[in-house]
């Protein structure tokens, strides 16, 4: 636990001293609230909350797989886990530490977009529900990349055509049935269902993002399995 | 207390370590000498886990929490400060934080307490690796090539500081490519090289072997006779 409890404190502050990763939680709901406040208030057409929508999925796919797989691969490519590893923490415990600290700034920025997006109490609550469990996807996906790549460079490289899908496909899908059914599987699609009709069952979108969770956690576990402390 | 018996590594078709077996006793100062790419690395990364070998068997005489590593990449957290890095380390070990302090005395950075990490020199980067490594009093400490890079002064320090965890009852096990830093500083010494051991004894004591001995043992004068290389 205390490890896990180091890991956590180490993000923390490591957060505020690197703006490259503390932007991404901050633009994407500034974008929302700028959108939602001069575009979509003003435009009957356009659905009220579509722009909290839109960028909440981009920040929970592309924003954060970002972030946990930028942060992740400094790790390894300064060799920084292998001290941590060799100190007696597990890789889990690493993983639980690092997106620990992710999902908890997450749902920070996830609160911002649920007030931006002026929800009623269980609206909130359902919100949440989807973007928390979404996030927790993001970071294991984002980690699970972080841990293949080499280095940083790598990791941008890999990871941002991850991130550009499962962040953009959501925006598309809003606009073509078609990828709207492919993107029926992606956990950032379950944010547009939720959020377009929040009379919709929980259950069968958490679910998809769980059975999400579950793939990333096993390509994690790969991944793990097949670089190790080499980095 | 750190032995290895007959160790053979192999990357791919290359052999890196061949049939390597030397023995660290307790509170001495074990030194590995060779140059770069004779498989100095790769031993400290058998013993402390991070690589497993092919064939042989070793044990370093701690758990792995009781020992101490610094190696070429010192893994900081660059963008927080000294005390923050060791912090971190302290919570993990479940040691109180005023160690932290007290390990950057050690060191000499008491000064440099609240310096980013990304702000210091390399010789500074250095101090805080090793105090990063002494942190939780360890057993053994593994140092791989702790003075490489470093200005005169800096490397002295170094020195009398890893002297000093010796005689407080620390197991030091270092590698080194500088041949006078192994006289001055290591009990007893192993000569790698191409991943063997072409010898290994108390400095002094293989000098005189090698008729070597001139004013002070020189042990590069062993190593170019056994190996036929000079070191750079």
């Amino acid at each position: 636990m205390r490890s896990i409890k180091a890991i956590f404190i180490k993000q923390a502050k490591d957060i505020f001293k690197n703006p490259m990763v503390l932007v991404l939680f901050i633009i994407l709901p500034v974008v929302a609230l700028i959108m939602t406040q001069l575009v979509a208030k003003s435009n009957d057409d356009i659905p009220s909350n579509m722009f909290v929508t839109m960028m909440a999925a981009i920040f929970a796919g592309m924003g954060l797989v970002t972030a946990a797989s930028g942060v992740i691969a400094e790790d390894i490519e300064r060799k920084s886990l292998r001290f941590l590893i060799i100190a007696g923490v597990t890789p889990y415990q690493y993983l639980i530490g690092t997106g620990g600290f992710y999902l908890l700034a997450g749902t920070a920025t996830s609160v911002v977009f649920a007030l931006i997006g002026d929800f009623a109490f269980t609206e909130t609550l359902k919100f949440l529900a989807i973007m928390i469990t979404g996030t927790a996807a993001s970071i294991i996906l984002g980690a699970a990349i972080g841990m293949l790549s080499k280095n940083q460079q790598a990791a941008t490289s890999l990871g941002m055509p991850v991130a550009v899908i499962v962040g953009f496909t959501p925006m598309i899908a809003t606009f073509n049935e078609t990828v709207a059914k492919v993107a029926g599987v992606l956990y950032t699609q379950q944010i547009n269902v939720v959020v377009n009709d929040f009379s919709v069952s929980l259950a069968r979108p958490l679910l998809i993002v769980a059975a999400n969770i579950v793939v990333f956690t096993f390509l994690f576990a790969l991944a793990y399995k097949k670089k190790g402390l080499k980095g | 207390m750190i032995k290895m018996s007959q160790v053979v590594k192999r990357f791919g078709a290359q052999t890196v370590l061949s049939e390597v077996t030397f023995e660290a006793k307790e509170r001495e100062i074990f030194g590995l000498l060779g140059p770069s790419g004779a498989g100095k690395t790769t031993i400290i990364n058998i013993l402390t886990k991070q690589l497993d070998a092919d064939s042989g068997s070793y044990s370093i005489g701690a758990k792995m929490l009781e020992t101490g590593l610094m190696l070429d990449a010192d893994g900081l957290y660059v963008r927080l400060n000294c005390v923050e890095n060791l912090n971190i380390f302290a919570d993990i070990y479940g040691i109180p934080r005023y160690k932290s302090l007290e390990a950057l005395k050690n060191v000499g950075l008491e000064e440099s307490a609240k310096k980013a990490v990304n702000a210091m020199s390399k010789g500074m980067r250095q101090r805080l690796a090793l105090a990063r490594a002494i942190l939780h009093e360890p057993k053994v400490l593994f140092l791989d090539e702790p003075a490489s890079g470093l200005d005169p002064a800096t490397a002295r320090g170094i020195h009398k500081l890893i002297q000093n965890l010796c005689d407080n009852g620390a197991t030091v096990f270092l590698t080194t490519h500088n041949m006078e830093e192994a006289v001055k500083l290591c009990n007893y010494v192993a000569l790698l090289h191409k991943g063997k051991i072409v010898e290994q004894g108390v400095p002094a004591e293989i000098c005189e072997r090698h008729n070597a001995v001139k004013t002070v043992p020189d042990l590069e004068a062993v190593f170019i006779k056994l190996t036929g290389v000079e070191l750079e």
